[in-house]
């Protein structure tokens, strides 16, 4: 942070401060009467790990619009060919995480499996690229069988453009990625040491029904969103 | 800032406008039984209301601990927080950040709280051309109308005047089909989006012990806003706390439900901190800007519940005087029965005496409210603060009324003199009366009395009986 604005930044924090201290002595007689509940999960979990996982997360996911593709790991690179040539596309983002189950090898030998296929990845992750590319894949950081949601992380070599911008998001989700319900996603991360400083749970292509209350998607975000489900 | 007079004004239009009302029937009905369905996915729906009132009642009890915390932690990932105490100092601090960075152009996501502050004047009088980028509330703009209601702005409007609004604007062909209109829009803000310099979102849930903004939307206008532009900046209520991450299911479970019977919004998401070193894009900077704005008012006192609200407009959807008035006529930015309480409690009840009254207390809000406020006794505890400005005649008359209550034999003449004095109309219903019987049949339907009197009927019984 540079001098200039080092001044406007010490008085918020002024600002900020003298509230809640003026806060706390309204608030000092106060007696508080509501606890925190400590015990939410056996009321909010609706998925149990025993519960049969893919077959939830497809149902969930397929009913808010998403694209379900069952995949094994000799056939998955096929299916993305044949999604991106179902939407005629030819500049493809390539976003895997290294630290993703997929491994490190992934995303080349994907890349090398593509340009051979006659299309044209790319791991650019510039405005340019991003903006102009026909569809985005990507890995993800977990996907939520209750709701059929994928989650994108930011971090390092994970543009949050990538699962925006291209009107094709194409997510390769393996099925150990998949949690049973929010409550273990959340849990998840509030064990985790730092956050990423940008999480999404996705759950369908981008939507909306302003007008009319009719339903149309890929307002900003992608208008189709597939999974490509990896199983062991 | 409206009289009574103007607010009777206002409805009487509102409810003359027959597509309005229709428009607004159909797409209430449509969300009230989309989030009926929906909410019998949860097992135990009652449960999870009753979790999600006790751990917001909780946080506003204590809010100093909690915000102190939320503070540190925003900080702590390198975001800068700002308080401001009422909506001119928002404004202010928001210019401020925008000119410290030379900004020439803003995007907003969709927020109710910036309507409250009105913001968008405020920057574009500092010069910074300011665009809305949820799909509604950028309709809502280039037709330079208000929202009429808090989660589907432009619920009042049909597509042959959103397809003009579209055109004047971008030059585009005219076309009816919501599908073309929606792309139009996409390609115009697109190009806002790659051009734009600073992003301005509300945020649902602030999450304390991390320093966590939650953000939902459905189209990505508050991914875009808080991806694109070089700054972010997220103005969120002081009452959005929600301690632990842990609790944010129970948030979840409930919001995109009762708005719009989804069981999540398509995107929520999850901002902590600024863009990090290897981060490939997202904004430098994060400010969070925290409005007080007559919030910590009501800590202490018998409305303290409103503060749990999370706007999801469940009540609107479910009012029957929202369905039949529409958003506009109640002439304040919080529409429906949370709007009755939250307006005049935030922005002075004289200005608002008419809302609370807006209710006809059937409570269908306080069944769907997911944090189970209790918003039609809240609403009758704030008509007893408007007592005194009771017209003398209203007085004399529920005077005159609990007379006659006390006593069988005035009660039985009085209801005589009305089966005679109330006319007859053809409908079934009376209509008009002498004097302020008159003023009270105008907007309610009184069924005509039978010529009969149960009391008579009973008597008549009775004697038969025996």
């Amino acid at each position: 942070m540079n001098a200039d604005r080092s001044e406007p930044r010490a008085s918020a924090r002024a600002a900020m401060a003298a509230f809640i201290d003026a806060l706390r002595r309204r608030l000092r007689d106060f007696e508080s009467r509501a606890s925190l509940p400590q015990e939410l999960e056996q009321t909010v979990r609706q998925v149990v790990a025993s519960d049969d996982l893919p077959t939830r997360f497809t149902q969930a996911a397929t009913s808010v619009g998403l694209e379900v593709h069952p995949a094994s790991p000799t056939d998955w690179m096929d299916l993305i060919g044949d999604i991106l040539r179902k939407h005629d596309a030819h500049s493809v983002v390539v976003q895997l995480d290294t630290d993703s189950p997929l491994g490190k090898r992934a995303a080349t030998e994907l890349g090398n499996r593509l340009t051979a296929d006659g299309f044209a990845p790319t791991t650019a992750l510039d405005d340019e690229t991003l903006f102009s590319a026909d569809a985005a894949i990507t890995s993800v950081a977990a996907a939520i069988a209750e709701t059929g949601t994928i989650v994108c992380t930011s971090g390092p070599g994970l543009a949050r453009g990538a699962s925006l911008l291209p009107p094709v998001h194409v997510a390769i989700v393996q099925t150990s990625q998949l949690v049973p319900d929010q409550c273990d996603y959340f849990d998840q991360l509030a064990g985790q040491a730092g956050l990423p400083a940008n999480i999404n749970l996705i759950t369908g292509p981008s939507k909306t029904a302003d007008i009319e209350g009719i339903l149309v998607t890929g307002v900003h975000g992608p208008r189709h969103v597939h999974v490509v489900l990896v199983s062991p | 800032m409206s009289t009574p007079t103007a607010f009777r004004q206002r409805v009487c239009e509102a409810v003359a406008d027959e597509r309005v009302v229709r428009a607004v029937h159909l797409a209430t009905w449509h969300k009230m039984e989309a989030r009926a369905e929906s909410m019998r996915q949860l097992r135990d729906p009652e449960a999870i209301r009753e979790l999600a009132a006790q751990i917001k009642q909780h946080t506003l009890e204590n809010l100093p601990h909690y915000l102190e915390q939320f503070v540190a932690q925003v900080e702590r990932s390198g975001g800068c927080v700002h308080f401001a105490a009422d909506a001119d100092t928002a404004r202010r601090i928001i210019c401020d950040i925008a000119a410290a960075h030379g900004t020439k152009l803003a995007v907003k996501a969709k927020s109710m709280t910036s309507e409250e502050i009105h913001l968008n004047d405020a920057l574009e009088a500092a010069g910074v051309r300011t665009v809305e980028t949820d799909l509604g509330e950028f309709i809502v703009q280039i037709d330079h109308d208000r929202p009429s209601h808090i989660v589907t702005p432009i619920i009042h409007k049909d597509r042959q005047q959103i397809a003009r609004a579209l055109v004047r604007e971008t030059g585009c062909e005219y076309t009816e089909d919501a599908e073309e209109l929606t792309a139009i829009a996409r390609r115009y803000l697109r190009d806002i989006f790659r051009r734009c310099d600073l992003g301005i979102t509300g945020v649902n849930f602030g999450v304390a012990e991390s320093g966590t903004l939650c953000i939902c939307t459905n189209e990505g206008n508050g991914r875009m806003s808080s991806t694109r532009p070089r700054v972010h900046v997220a103005l969120m209520g002081i009452e959005k706390l929600v301690p632990r991450l842990r609790d944010l299911p129970v948030f979840l479970k409930l919001l995109a439900r009762s708005s719009t019977g989804q069981p999540l919004t398509v995107y929520t998401t999850l901002v902590t901190g600024p863009k990090r070193v290897d981060d490939p894009d997202g904004p430098e900077e994060l400010h969070v800007v925290l409005l007080d704005n007559g919030r910590s008012e009501l800590l202490t006192g018998e409305f303290a519940e409103v503060l749990r609200c999370i706007r999801c407009g469940a009540c609107l959807n479910a009012c029957p005087v929202y369905r039949n008035i529409g958003g506009h006529a109640y002439g304040s930015v919080y529409p429906g029965p949370i709007g009755s309480l939250v307006t005049p409690l935030l922005q002075g009840l004289d200005e608002h005496a008419e809302l609370p009254r807006a209710s006809s207390l059937c409570g269908a809000c306080q069944v769907v409210c997911p944090v189970k406020i209790d918003i039609p006794g809240l609403l009758v505890r704030l008509r007893v603060r408007t007592r005194r400005s009771q017209p003398l005649l209203k007085r004399a008359a529920i005077r005159l009324w609990k007379w006659m209550m006390k006593s069988p034999t005035r009660y039985a003449w009085v209801q005589w003199c009305l089966s005679r004095l109330l006319p007859d109309c053809r409908d079934g219903w009376s209509r008009g009366g002498p004097g302020p019987l008159g003023a009270w049949t105008h907007c309610r339907d009184l069924p005509i009395p039978p010529k009969q009197s149960f009391r008579k009927l009973w008597r008549e019984r009775l004697s038969d009986e025996r």
